[in-house]
This record gives C-alpha cells, structure tokens and sequence, in this order.
C-alpha cells in the first residue's frame, strides 16, 4: 500500500516533469520538415543546461549564450561557440560531443542528451536562427483553430482550450451545478459567498442569460472593488507601517480606498497603470491622481538609528523598479542589479537606465515620510497619503549603474532608457515615469497584456497560464490561449470589468471541478484546465465569508484600518510602544482587507493562511495547508463569534426543530442542501453537543460568552450546540475551498 | 434545491467513491505535498519523512540545529576576542588608516580606542581566552568551537539580521530554518519542524521576516513558541469546550468532509490537517511545559517555570530537539550595547546579559551532551554583526560606556553537531578591526550550517522567479569551512 502510494506519487511527478517536453513533438520521432523552433527547442537546452555558467551572471571563460552576438564571437579560448551553418565548426557542438575529461559540456554529471545534442546541431546546420524568447515577441492573435466540438465553446477563448484538450484526447468536464457556479462566482468576483436568497433565486431563474444577469450583478456590486484591491495590495506591498525595526505607523489607507474606488468604477487598466505610476506627472493631475501615486510610496522607510538615508532611498528605489517589472512585465528584472540577467537579455547597464526613470523622485528615507498630500478621503474627512513628486531640475540626480548593486559604488553615469530588446520608446514621449507607463502601453509592447491577462486568469481559474506568474520565461502550455486573451483585453479597451466577464461566462470556467477518469489518467494535474480547480479561499476571504455567513459583516467600504481581535502578546516590537486596541462593535467585523497591516506583525491568522507580510511585492500567493492553519480558522474565538452568529440565523429562519435547524446552517454556509446522509451526521454531532451544553451550564455559557444573553426564546443549549455545529461546518473542506 | 443537476451529482458520487475508497490512491501524492513537505516532489509516504523534499547530498553530522541568536549584537572585544593593545592605546584616536572609506551607524568625528573593562582568563583543558563574564560558557571551553573571524557585509539591525536568518539583506528570502524544514522535514508531525522562541520581550528587528518562509511555501516558516499564553497561537480549545467534544466535532468533521460530493484527494488532505493540528494541540503543550524536569535541570538552566525567560526557552530548545524539532531558533534582545544610559552600557547592561544568558546556554550545551544528544544537535550562538573597537560616545555624552555597529569582524561559538571541540577558529587584527584569519562571511556560516546537516548548499535549491534559489544566494560564491568540522 504505501509502496503502491509511493509510485502514484513518483508517476504524477514524472508526469508533471514531463510536460513542458510533452506539448512539442519531439524532432526525431519522425523525419522532420520543419526547421528547429529557436525559441521552442533550442532556448530551453541552454536555459536548463548552460545558463548556469555561461548566462549573465558568469559568463565563465568569457562565454554569454543568452545573446547572439555573444554566441557567434570568439569566447576566451578563441573558438566560436557557434558557427552559424557549420556545426562541425562550432565550439558548442564539440563540447557536447566530448565524452568525459574537463573539455565535456556539460560537465560530466549533467550531459546533454542525444537528441538534445543533434537538435543544437541540427539547429546550427539550419543557420543559428536566433529570435526573441516567445514573452518578448509581439502579441500575435492565431486565426480560429478548428475544433470537433465548437458546439461546447461559448467564448472564443474556449476553442484554445478546447482545441488543447481534443488534441490529448480529453473531453471537458461538464459544467458545474448552478449552486456550485453561484458561488464560485460569488467568491470570485466579490470575495463573499452567495446568500441563500440569492441561491434560490438564481436555481428559479429559468431565463436564458440568468448566468450572465448574476455575473453583471456580481461586477457591479461594491465588493468587487474590495475583492480585486487584494491582489493590488499585495503587488504594492501595502502596509499601514514603516516596514524596519521600529515599524512606526504611517498612514497610507487613502490610496488603498483609492484603489477600490477605481476598480469598482471600472477605470480601464492602462488609466489606472498610468496613475499608479505617474499620477502626479499628468496634465492637471487631480489630487486624486496623486494619491494614486501611494502605490510606490508603499516601499519601507528606514528610520533605525545610524542607517544610510541614501542607502535605504537607493533601496526604495530599486524596490520600485522591481515591482514595476513584477506586476506589469512578469519578469524578475532585479536579477539585473548586480550583473547581466542570468538567463533573460537584460544587461546591468539596462537595468540602472531604467531605474533612471525612478530616481528623480523627492522622497529619501526620511523618518516623516516625506512629500506627504493633505487631502481629503471623500468619506473619512481630512486626511494624508503618501505620494510621488519629481525633484525640481535644478536638484535632478545622475543615475549611475551601481557596481554589485551598491548604493556607494558609482559606476558610469546613465540616462533614462528603457530595455534594447523590448520596443522602443516613442521620442515624443518624455523620459520619466509618465513616458515610462505610455511605453508600458505601447500597443507594440509584448509584456503588459500578456501579463495582466494571464494574472487575471490566475485569479478566476485558479493558475495562469503561465503558472510562474512572476516569471514569463517558461513557455504557456496552451497554444494561443495567451495572446488571445492579450489580444481580447486591448480590444476591450482595457475594461477588466469586460475581460472579467468574458472569462467567467466561459465554457471553461463553467466546468465542474470533478475529474473524470479519462482526465485524470491524461491530464492529472489539470495542466489543460480540462476541469475546474478546487482551492482554498485566499486568507481575506477564509476570514470574510465566516463572517458574512454569521451574519456579521460589516460591508462598509473605505477608510481608516481596523484592528478586528487578535490574540495578545502578538505585537512586541523593538522601541516601540504601539498596542494592538481592538477596534469596537461593527468595526470589529469588517473585511480583512481593512484590517490593520504591520509588517514586522502581521495578523497571525491571515499569516498562517498564506497571506505575505508585505515587504516586498508579491505577485503570487503560494496555498499550504498547515496545522497552524487548521488551529486559526477552527479555535479563533473572534471566528466563533460568526459560528454563534450562524446559528442565531438557523434560529430565526427555521422552525423549532434541530434537524430544520442543522440544514439551514448548512445551505446558509455551502450554498446547497445537505444530503439526508449529511444532515444524520450533522444532527447526531448536534445532539451529542446538545446533552453536553444541558448538562454542564457553565460551559455553555463559555462557549456563548457574550451572546450567552441574546436569544431569549431559544434553549440556551440548542444554541450553543448549533453553535458548535456551525463552529464545524465553517472549517469543512468544502466551505474553506471554492468548488 | 431543484434539481438541474442531476448528472452531475451523479458523476459527483462517483468521483468521490473513488478518490476517497480506492485503496490504489493514498495520501502519498500531491495532496499530503500540500500539507507536509516539498509541492509536487517525488517521495515515499513513508511514517518518518511523508512528502518531504530533497534527500541529503551527504551524510548529516547533526540531525537538528539550536541558533541562539543574540539580537542587537554582543560586543566581541569584551566577550571574546581579547585584544591587549587596546588597553595600550585606550582612550587614544583609532588611527586613521583603519577610518579610510568607513562609516558608523553612530559615531560621528574621530573615534577613540575603547579597551574592555572586563578581565579574561583561559578556561579548559583547551585553554580558550573569554571574558570572566561567561564563566558558563568557560565551563564548556572544551566542548565549543570560537569563530573570531566571523565578517558581514551590514552594520544597521534589521538588515543585518536579515543576511544573519536568510542570507539576504532585503526582505523577501526564506530564513535558514525554513531551508531545512524544507529540506530535512521533521521526523515528528505532532510539532513543527521549525520552531520560534523569543526573549527579551520584544522581536527582532527585521520582524517575523527572520522566521519566515520567504518564497518557499509557508508551511516551512518558523512557529513561535510562547511560555507566556497560548503556547502556539489559537492552540487551545475555544472556552466551554472539552478535548472530548474537539474530538466529536473533528469525527464528525471527517466524516461530513468524506461525504461531500467534492470531496477528493485534497479533501483527505484536509482531514489530515485538521487531525495533525488536534495532535500538535497535545505534543506541544506536552513539549513545552517544564514540570517534567527534574529540579537538578531546573537548576542548572537556571529556568523559572511559568515565567517567558531565556533560561526557560534553552530548556524548551532542548526539550523540541529532542522531540524531532529540526531547527529552533532563539531570539534574546538587549545585545545592543552603545551606551548611550546604564540599559544599553557596557557596565551594566552586558554584565546582566550575561548573568541572563551564560549559564542557561552552558546548561543547554551540558544537558545535551549528558543525554547523548549532543553529538546530533549543532547549537550555534552569535549576534547579526560585531561592534567597533571605540567607545561610542553619541553626541559626545560620556556618562556610559559602549560600542557602535561594526560588520568587519566578530565572534559566534558552535558546538556539537559535529565541529570540532575545544578549538579557535580565525583571528582578528592587533586591535580587534578587521578580520585577519581564518575569515567566516554569514553566507560560509550558511554553506557550513548546511554541510554539518547532510546538504550540499549548491544544491538545496528551490526554483523561484526562473532561478534554482539558495540559501546561499545565486550569485556569490561561499565556502564550506572544513576547518572547523571534527
């Protein structure tokens, strides 16, 4: 058995391994036509094999095999790595020829193999064709593929996935139940389970475009905004703190109200791209243009005593420079700091003028946080935020490229540029951080939407299509899906409202998560999106839809952070003296994503849920599944409040009896009825609690604490076992993952 | 519910037979990856290391590692680097070739010479020069391998702390706990692999982020451990609750969750959370409470049951690794010694200090030898920089004694875990400025750390942002220090 378990577990990992080589028909299997794919073929051998040694970091015997140029020159030994039309010439191919000694490449534990070995010769036979890697090349959109099955796409981007699927042999799973979409979408595009209501309305809903009426009403509701600011507060690395050592407060909440607001009134992405990085360089910038410039002023400020101002701006800095690729280029430029980027075409030069564009801005580490607006937030009255303001000319930097990246190691003076493989920057545009993101938006431009269509898939189905989200080098496993939906996005005027809902009323999106078999043995691990993906609500949300199914959410948007109940003792920071004050009544309830963020202390159960601390930008939260995990959502007493709260519901909305009573909690907090099996179980476990709470008052009232007092008409027991029981229906696997 | 849906629920009761009944498909794969170890790595679901990630290059020397980390950073020159020339040229300017191209954090001007106020004396058969502050630790001289040359590239806390913990001065890395939690995985699951003990009130610097999982998965971040409350956080059964009727929720959770049409390999993953979780909820108070020991060991460690001391937490220390724990790190804060009052002096801040800390982290070293456990567990003990040969004075107040950050050299002590015994490693220059011999950077810790534990620090690797991540960076080299391996 275990040794059974062991070589499923071996086969799925070997399956997974080997589906980057799966998707492309390897050369040899039958006499080839077609000349070698660069890209395709040729650029994954060297990044798996060669780009250790021989990419831009070290360059061993004078040898960087991420350029061309590079490649075809003599390297230190005088021989050409490649020859173009001459492999028996080229270097490359003799050292991979070589069997053992010290002249072997790869050295010996890691030679290439056969067929690896015949495709580099093959491909420099053909003539070294050497193009851009996929990410970098423009958007193309590929014409309609054929399908066998068009009747099951509803949106074009079902034929891509489609298409993929036919080809493996794999049907698509069919589509989900109603209650199980409503509250996917529910979860999806609000961050908050369906109410009963609206299960039942949406089940008797016999019209034709019922589904697309509830994903309208679903993008329109406030909550969409808050939903989506979750994923912007984690690539800005938003906190309500300094970030080092002392972590003093700092006051930033407008910009994330600000960030709500512009996602719910649907500004389209290359507006809101534009203000979050160059606000205040627009043609009469509003204040609140400005405020929208709190995104990069979200990085930390060192006020330890006896730090390097200059040392902690520089860090700022090139924080911002980082994000700014992470969130929208999906490559991890900051490699290029201290050297060539290992494995992507980015020099160190390219790398300092681009954060020449960052380095004009007034800010420096200072403890005040300075240049702060005074503004007003439309709902909270005065208040300030941190923004972006270019120095005057006269105080204008020189940019230097920073020799291993180090603040006081000035190496030649640069000027503001961007990458020489990407496109150029139109002259007319100015060379700051508003020409910056107009280049960002160049239709030209291979990255940016690619790069916000494949985040947005990830966020709706669960992986994008690209899984390394942060990192596009790898290669998408579905032909065209991509650009596609980068081609989609631009026609749609950048409306992620309208991109949102063109992927959720996919066939794709729609299918069941329940693997058939056939799936299962072809695509086990769902690389084809051949059936929905189960996961785990995000940490915001395992918290959020508790306390909406309790019934006690407090759905009011905006304003100062809030500290909802943590654990004492969790906040002790060196030198400083700020405590945790629970905030009081409604303020207590409101959605995790205006809970009070300290980096240094995050809120632990958001921490044991996966959420980052926020230092740096995320672009991708990695789901576990610890026992501290467990310990947060089940135990929390602040949690058990909402359990309380969902068995007063059960109270007021059902008759007298436990069983009514056990089935209401549970279509309240699943969105379905229980099955009679489910509720026999349930209604046992009630009883059992039922008996123990009537026997023993003193735990009861514990286990009530201060709702002990407020259902007068209820049997104070009943209460408390229904509590327990809804306590239990909140952590069940089904009410903690989206189905 | 009206039913359009049918088939699915059909296919759905299907589904969830077969994941959950077939005995073809156990926990082994992906799903308990999820919960226990390395995502989607090939291992035996074996009892000792289900799910976890890549197998030691090499034979371990130690099983777990102790980091009694010293925040704010003891000062060397009056601990354990004697340098008698600073009492020759005490009070006189530091010359000015070693002030070429430097900075401090805090002293400003021309610094002067600072000579320790404190006596040394040899202590063991190995003859070890310390500080007669550490007469605990002199007891165990024999035991300890001194690194004098210990370098850093940091000299503000929280960086330096950052580089110390994970091998980065910016935030974002895993710390070393979590690199061998990732690697080694814990031999118990009723305790976590890597586990956070903190004194001295308040945490370091840079935040949990010295704990924590970085860019690994975060089951692999360090869990705080508190002897004040809640020993874990949200461990205890909600008031009004009994173990008894935890267990009736978990049975009935567990069984609710088998019969839910969803239900599938994850599901079974999830029941598992939940029941290693009501475990933990037993080992760990289990682990933790101190009451089991015997007064002689109380004594020793110099512990007060009940009350958040580092006597306490070296005791805990002892108890976790020999309970599985893979890796505990020790916090203790006030190292921080600038004198700029009588709570951060030389005079009187250390010399309580190192009442608080010297015999318990003896005793731990002791303890652990006495029950056969040394020789598996690496206890290591050092701040995240050193500190400077000149007094500090800041703004030229001269009421209190005390130093200034300095990166360029310091000293830690190991023991244990297969390093060599009774020995010094590295030395520094005439005045204690820079390190001559024998030289140990954070990141040599690091790859030396990982050796003495079975892995090859080029190769734990973990891929991130298109690159195979280490502990010990991607870019520059570090060195292994046989030297002072046993």
């Amino acid at each position: 058995m275990r040794y059974a378990a062991a070589l499923f577990g071996m086969l799925l990992v070997m399956m997974l391994l080997m589906r980057g080589a799966a998707s492309i028909a390897h050369p040899f299997d039958a006499p080839r036509t077609v000349p070698v794919d660069f890209d395709a073929e040729v650029l994954p051998i060297l990044s798996e094999h060669c780009y250790r040694c021989h990419g831009g970091v070290r360059e061993l015997s004078g040898l960087n095999l991420v350029y061309r140029e590079r490649v075809t020159q003599p390297a230190k030994s005088g021989a050409c790595a490649v020859v173009p039309f001459d492999a028996a010439s080229s270097e490359m191919i003799r050292r991979v020829n070589q069997v053992g000694g010290p002249k072997q490449m790869p050295p010996a534990t890691s030679a290439l193999s056969r067929r690896d070995r015949e495709l580099l010769a093959r491909w420099i036979e053909e003539g070294a064709a050497w193009e851009k890697p996929w990410a970098l090349q423009e958007v193309r959109a590929t014409d309609s593929l054929s399908v066998q099955h068009q009747e099951w796409c509803r949106v074009g981007l079902d034929r891509f996935v489609l298409a993929a699927m036919e080809e493996q042999g794999i049907e698509p799973a069919p589509e989900a139940s109603r209650a199980t979409l409503l509250r996917r979408l529910s979860l999806d595009i609000t961050g908050l389970p369906p109410e009963p209501n609206e299960v039942e309305a949406f089940l008797a809903d016999a019209s034709a475009d019922a589904y697309e009426r509830v994903v309208d009403r679903l993008l329109a509701s406030p909550h969409y905004g808050e939903r989506f600011a979750r994923v912007w507060l984690d690539l800005a690395r938003y906190a309500d703190t300094q970030g080092y050592e002392k972590d003093l407060p700092r006051t930033n909440w407008l910009w994330r109200d600000w960030v709500i607001d512009a996602l719910n009134a649907d500004m389209p992405y290359d507006a809101f791209s534009t203000r979050l990085l160059a606000g205040d360089l627009l043609d009469a910038a509003t204040d609140s243009d400005r405020v929208a410039t709190a995104f990069h002023r979200n990085t930390l400020t060192n006020t330890e005593g006896g730090t390097d101002s200059e040392e902690f701006r520089m860090a700022a800095v090139m924080d911002r420079v980082a994000t700014t690729w992470q969130a929208w280029m999906g490559a991890t430029f900051q490699c290029a700091q201290c050297h060539g980027h290992p494995y992507e075409p980015y020099t160190q030069r390219e790398y300092y003028e681009f954060l020449a564009f960052f380095n004009q801005s007034a800010d420096a580490d200072q403890d005040d946080d300075a240049p702060i607006l005074k503004t007003a937030s439309p709902t909270h009255g005065e208040t300030s935020v941190l923004v972006m303001a270019e120095l005057p000319a006269a105080q204008a930097r020189t940019t230097h490229v920073l020799t291993r990246g180090s603040f006081a190691a000035k190496g030649e003076a640069v000027s503001p540029n961007t990458p020489f493989i990407l496109p150029p920057m139109d002259p007319s545009l100015p060379r700051n951080r508003l020409g910056l993101a107009r280049w960002l938006f160049d239709p030209a431009h291979p990255l940016t939407a690619r790069v916000a269509a494949n985040r947005q898939w990830e966020i709706l189905l669960g992986r994008g299509i690209i899984e390394t989200s942060e990192d596009f080098s790898l290669h998408p496993e579905i032909h065209g899906l991509l650009d596609h939906l980068a081609v989609r996005l631009r026609e749609l005027g950048f409306s992620m409202k309208a991109f949102t809902r063109e992927i959720v009323c996919s066939a794709t999106y729609r299918q069941s998560s329940i693997a058939s078999v056939q799936a299962l043995a072809i695509d086990p691990s769902n690389r084809l999106f051949s059936r929905a993906i189960k996961r785990r609500l995000e940490a915001e949300t395992v918290r959020d839809a508790v306390l909406a199914v309790g019934g006690i959410l407090t759905r009011t948007l905006y304003g100062p952070p809030v500290m909802p109940a943590q654990p004492s003792g969790v906040w002790a920071t060196v030198y400083n003296g700020e405590d945790w004050k629970m905030s009081e009544g409604a303020q207590a309830t409101r959605r995790s994503i205006y809970t009070y963020w300290k980096r240094t202390s995050p809120h632990p159960q958001m921490i044991a849920l996966d959420a980052p601390s926020r230092e740096t930008c995320v672009v991708r939260r990695t789901q576990t599944n610890t026992p501290i995990a467990a310990l947060a959502s089940f135990n929390d007493p602040a949690l058990l409040g909402a359990a309380r709260g969902l068995a007063r519901r059960a109270l007021s909305d059902s008759s007298d009896d436990l069983r009514a009573q056990a089935a209401r909690m549970f279509l309240v907090a699943l969105s379905r009825d229980a099955s009679p099996e489910e509720l026999d179980r349930l209604v046992a476990f009630l009883e059992t609690e039922r008996a123990r709470f009537a026997a023993d008052a003193a735990a009861r009232n514990a286990f009530l604490a201060a709702d002990a007092t407020l259902a007068p008409q209820t049997d104070p027991s009943v209460f408390a076992a229904l509590a327990s029981g809804a306590n239990l229906i909140l952590n069940l696997d089904e009410f903690l993952t989206t189905k | 519910m009206p039913s359009d849906d049918s088939t699915i629920l059909h296919l759905e009761a299907a589904t969830r037979r077969r994941f959950l009944c077939d005995a073809g498909v156990s926990l082994g794969g992906v799903a308990l990856a999820s919960l226990l170890g390395s995502i989607g790595r090939a291992s035996a679901a074996s009892d000792d290391r289900a799910g976890f990630g890549p197998q030691q290059h090499f034979a371990p020397r130690a099983k777990s590692v102790i980091f009694i980390h010293c925040a704010g950073a003891p000062p060397q020159h009056d601990l354990f680097d004697l340098k008698p020339a600073l009492d020759r040229y005490n009070g006189q300017p530091c010359p000015d070739e070693y002030l070429k191209g430097e900075k401090f954090a805090f002293i400003k001007g021309h610094p002067t010479l600072l000579a320790s106020p404190f006596k040394f004396a040899r202590f063991g058969e190995s003859g070890i020069e310390l500080s007669t502050l550490l007469p605990g630790l002199g007891s165990i001289a024999d035991e300890i391998v001194l690194l004098r040359g210990m370098k850093t590239d940091q000299f503000n806390h929280a960086p330096a702390q950052l580089l110390m913990h994970t091998g980065e001065a910016r935030f974002g890395h895993p710390s070393m706990g979590a690199w061998l939690s990732y690697g080694l995985g814990s031999s118990k699951a009723q305790l976590p692999s890597f586990v956070v003990l903190v004194s001295g009130d308040k945490t370091p610097d840079a935040g949990k982020s010295v704990w924590g999982s970085g860019f690994l998965p975060g089951q692999f971040q360090g869990v705080q451990c508190r002897t004040v409350g809640e020993s874990v956080l949200y461990l205890d059964d909600p008031a009004g609750t009994t173990r008894a009727s935890r267990r009736a929720a978990l049975d009935a959770m567990r069984d609710l969750n088998a019969m839910s049409p969803f239900a599938d390999a994850s599901t079974r993953a999830r029941v598992e959370q939940f029941e290693m979780a009501y475990r933990m909820q037993m080992s760990v108070p289990e682990a933790t409470a101190l009451t089991d020991e015997s007064q002689e060991t109380i004594e020793l460690y110099g512990a007060t049951p009940g009350k958040a001391s580092f006597a306490n937490n070296c005791l805990l220390a002892r108890r976790l690794v020999e309970r599985g724990v893979r890796f505990v790190q020790l916090f203790d804060w006030g190292w921080d010694a600038h004198g700029t009052g009588p709570n951060d002096d030389l005079l009187n801040q250390l010399p309580k200090k190192c009442l608080e800390a010297d015999r318990p982290s003896a005793a731990l070293v002791l303890d652990l030898k006495r029950r056969g456990l040394l020789d598996e567990t690496l206890v290591i003990w050092g701040g995240e920089f050193g500190r400077t040969p000149m007094v500090e004075y800041r703004n030229g107040v001269k009421t209190h004694l005390g130093r200034d950050h300095h990166p360029h050299c310091f000293s830690m002590w190991m023991a244990g875990g297969g390093v060599k015994k009774g020995s010094v490693y590295g030395a520094t220059d005439e005045l204690g400025y820079f390190a001559t011999e024998g030289i140990v950077h954070v990141q040599d810790l690091h790859a030396t750390v990982l050796a003495l534990l079975g892995f090859d620090h080029q190769r734990l690797t973990y891929r991130h942002a298109g690159l195979d991540q280490r502990l010990t960076g991607v870019t520059k080299p570090s060195r292994v220090v046989h030297e002072i391996m046993a």
